[in-house]
């Protein structure tokens, strides 16, 4: 395998930026957020998880689909410009999956071609979990935290260095541009990475198992669970914009009669207005339809529909900063121990 | 008797005589700094209740949709929670005779930011107020450890005027004696001091983290309108496009529209998942009020007239008058 | 944040109130005192109307300066009106400022009806501080 040492990690990001947009966890203030590179970021590869989760790149919060202008009664068009090539450096596994998760939602015909065309051009590398944060729990959902199955690049943290393993073709022709700034690994670098491997996988102490958790949903739609987990709400939907895997957006128009544009922006089902129909009705009409709304999609409609995987890596950015602690691996915990069919069925 | 049995105490003796037929108040969770708001309609569920150095939320503002289905709800109240209820009453919203206030004197919370720059969040299980000290219980084999409290209070803690609640029908517990130990408004005079361009650049770079999920506002006790005008369609007054003029629009009007009724609570900062310095501006609102008319604290006094609810003929300008 | 400032017309957005600036303006127009074309005057029924998001929805759309008129205090023809817009407007200008906004960009005048003269003054002044200063690229983004 291929090492690469962390002293020439500057050089690398310059050599990248050159080709394509590079994006990397930067630091400001207290908050880590993916940004594009430039000299002099304040890059921070050692915070587990970025506050906002990259899928930003992908599928931004709002991004123009057209403009229109209108000048002496002629009025023209202008379709949004096309996406380049980027890199996102330093996605973490957990986020890698919730890409693949994203993927068949967006890809499924007809395919959504903003998101189609720069995930085509996006090369993704991830750098595995030493140290898992205090509410990371992706092993529940069966990640590995050393490994992106999805990544084209994998790095493994080995203190000084980086091992480098090109997993795809992107990643082999990202690999080829590093060059010469790739050295070979020594034996004893693999060896150690097999034992931090195992070491990460039972480093995470959440104890959640989601066996059973979908089928029990399945009746669940009704139940008086749900009563004590909405009231405490605020609907702010901070839980869906830093979830990497929430994917709802609405379309929305800005200007005036003679310019402007259409976009489409992020939503969220915590939101009043995200099911407010035109003539008034709105059928998930308070918090409790909404937060039941929240968790039924990610642990019951979502793998209904996807092979029965759930619609949640266990990042924990919902459960660090949900204002009011409204839990996920709580809420799981709770469904597991409700008895399929049992009391509390009927509210 | 600790307050967490004093709390639920308190609880099931409401519901049980039926004094009140809901109680608010914190329950515990998973992690040491959890501490989510419950709901209580039955007596069995006073268990749940639990003090913490984490009861940061304030539960005032959950009153107005739950009196919607209850006749009263009794609250546990710190003292910068009674400053929203003192809102709440003064903007009209809800009835004193509907609330039934549980005052909790506090002598300041845990700030788990602190905690964990100074290395502690991995395998802290508990933390304890004990005097002037926080007892950490942490996993393994020290068990615990002595810190002194002064060093992880949160910062509204540390600039609170208002410990005790203004507020109230029973206390539980004595009053504390806790001097404001810092001054509110020197971050905003240090910004103030900037030159204009650099003010701009300081907002610009905080402004365009904000992802616009409006906790900020859906957290404030006085946000209380019926309908905001940011859930308005037509007229859109902020636009959804993820740009920074839709940032600062909303930023200015929010902080704009609770002026001289902003209660200095911080909540608002609190539930910012992006780390935006919120009371920046907030705080700016009321030091200008102040300099202009007259020193002002918001919900203090239930009974009195806002600054920008009434005016003086002969009040100074902040512009040309020529 | 000032730009190429050369052959730069500056657009001003100026709030007047029905009773008092908007008659003085007509006075001013009927008097022909001259001001600068780069005045566009909405008409509001008393200062008090202005809400702050007209502002600041003024600077988003291509302002590079805005000018709320009014009655003068004691004047308002629903009584209190202005002294309401004094304390707000003075609070708003504060934290404008604040934002990074340069104050001379948002300003507040008692004009009126009898006052075209002052009218056209205060437009011709504000006008030539705002070319001073330059478009403004502030609370504003290419749509
Ligand atoms: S639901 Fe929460 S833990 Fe799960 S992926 Fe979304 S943000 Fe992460
Ligand atoms: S972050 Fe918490 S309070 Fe906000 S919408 Fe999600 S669950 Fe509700
Ligand atoms: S601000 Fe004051 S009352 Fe509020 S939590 Fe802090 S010390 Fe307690
Ligand atoms: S809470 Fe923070 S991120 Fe959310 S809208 Fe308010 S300022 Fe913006
Ligand atoms: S603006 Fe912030 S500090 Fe002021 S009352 Fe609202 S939540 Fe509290
Ligand atoms: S009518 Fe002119 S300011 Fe009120």
């Amino acid at each position: 395998m291929k090492k690469i040492d962390k002293s020439k990690l500057e050089d690398l990001w310059g050599r990248l930026a050159a080709e394509q947009d590079l994006f990397l966890p930067v630091q400001q203030d207290s908050v880590v957020n993916f940004a594009l590179w430039q000299e002099g970021s304040r890059v921070n590869l050692e915070a587990v998880n970025s506050l906002l989760p990259p899928k930003d790149l992908l599928f931004p919060q709002s991004e123009k689909i057209f403009s229109y202008k209108r000048r002496e009664g002629e009025l023209s068009f202008e379709e949004a410009p096309g996406s380049g090539p980027q890199v996102i450096f330093g996605i973490r596994p957990c986020d890698v999956r919730s890409i693949e998760l994203l993927d068949p939602v967006f890809f499924k015909e007809p395919a959504d071609t903003f998101y189609k065309n720069r995930r085509e051009q996006t090369t993704l590398v991830s750098i595995g979990c030493l140290e898992p944060d205090t509410t990371c729990f992706c092993t529940a959902f069966g990640i590995q935290p050393l490994d992106a199955e999805g990544a084209d690049v994998m790095l493994y943290d080995m203190g000084t260095a980086y091992l480098v393993s090109p997993r795809t073709e992107k990643g082999e022709k990202l690999a080829e541009e590093m060059g010469e700034l790739l050295e070979e690994a020594a034996g004893a670098e693999e060896e150690g990475l097999q034992q931090q491997q195992e070491a990460a996988a039972s480093a995470q102490e959440h104890g959640l198992d989601l066996d059973g958790v979908f089928e029990k949903l399945n009746d669940m739609f009704d139940h008086c669970i749900w009563e004590k987990f909405y009231r405490r709400c605020l609907a702010c939907g901070t839980c869906t914009y830093l979830c990497p895997t929430c994917h709802c957006f609405d379309i929305q128009d800005d200007g005036s009669p003679e310019e402007g544009q259409r976009f489409r922006c992020w939503d969220s089902c915590m939101y009043e207005d995200y099911t407010h129909m035109g003539h008034g009705h709105n059928p998930r009409p308070g918090r409790r339809e909404r937060v039941r709304n929240r968790f039924m999609h990610k642990l019951n409609y979502f793998p209904k529909d996807h092979d029965g995987v759930y619609h949640c890596v266990g990042c924990g950015r919902c459960v660090q900063k949900c204002p009011v602690n409204l839990d996920i691996m709580q809420v799981i915990e709770e469904i597991g121990k409700e008895g399929v069919g049992g009391e509390g069925h009927d509210r | 008797m600790n307050l967490t049995e004093k709390m639920r105490q308190e609880a099931a003796q409401i519901l049980e005589s039926k004094e009140a037929d809901l109680v608010i108040g914190w329950g515990g969770g998973e992690y040491y700094w959890q501490s989510p708001p419950l709901f209580l309609e039955d007596a069995a569920g006073a268990a749940e209740l639990a003090f913490s150095p984490f009861i940061v939320n304030n539960l005032a503002k959950y009153l107005l949709e739950e009196l919607e289905s209850h006749e009263k709800a009794a609250l546990f109240v710190k003292g910068c929670d009674t400053r929203g209820i003192n809102r709440l009453l003064q903007d009209h919203r809800i009835q004193r005779e509907a609330v039934l206030l549980i005052g909790v004197p506090c002598a300041g919370l845990a700030d788990r930011e602190k905690l964990k720059a100074a290395g502690y969040d991995a395998g802290l299980l508990q933390v304890e107020r004990q005097g002037d000290s926080f007892i950490l219980t942490l996993e393994g084999e020290e068990g615990a450890r002595e810190v002194p409290a002064g060093e992880f209070l949160l910062d509204k803690c540390l600039e609170c005027r208002y410990p005790n609640p203004l507020v109230y029908d029973r206390l539980l517990g004595e009053e504390v004696q806790k001097p404001r130990e810092r001054d509110p408004m020197a971050r905003v005079r240090e910004v103030q001091k900037k030159p204009v361009d650099e003010k701009y650049a300081y907002w610009q770079e905080k402004l365009s983290r904000c992802i616009r999920c409006y906790a900020c506002r859906n957290v404030c006790p006085a946000c209380n309108c019926r309908e905001c005008i940011f859930d308005q369609n037509a007229p859109r007054w902020v636009g959804k496009a993820n740009q920074l003029s839709e940032k600062q629009n909303y930023n200015i009007i929010r902080s704009f529209h609770i002026a001289g009724r902003c209660i200095d609570c911080g909540e608002c900062q609190r539930a910012c998942p992006m780390d935006i310095p919120l009371m920046e501006i907030n705080r700016k609102i009321i030091q200008d009020l102040t300099e202009l008319y007259g020193e002002y604290e918001a919900g203090i006094d239930p009974t009195d007239v806002p600054p920008l609810g009434t005016y003086r003929a002969e009040d100074p300008a902040g512009f040309s008058e020529r | 944040m000032s730009v190429a400032k050369e052959g730069f017309e500056p657009l001003i957005v100026a709030f007047c109130c029905n009773w008092c600036s908007y008659a003085g303006a007509d006075l001013a127009g009927t008097g022909r005192m001259p001001y600068p074309a780069n005045v566009r005057i909405v008409r509001v029924p008393c200062s008090s109307r202005v809400n702050p998001s007209f502002v600041i929805r003024a600077f988003q759309r291509g302002a590079d300066g805005v000018i709320v008129a009014g009655c003068h205090p004691g004047d308002c023809h629903y009584h209190s009106g202005n002294f309401f817009t004094r304390r707000r407007l003075s609070v708003l200008r504060r934290l404008l400022e604040y934002m990074g906004i340069e104050p001379e960009r948002f300003q507040v005048r008692w004009i009126s009806g009898s006052e075209g003269a002052k009218f056209a003054q205060v437009m011709t002044d504000l006008t030539a501080d705002i070319r001073a200063l330059g478009p403004n690229r502030k609370l504003r983004d290419a749509l």
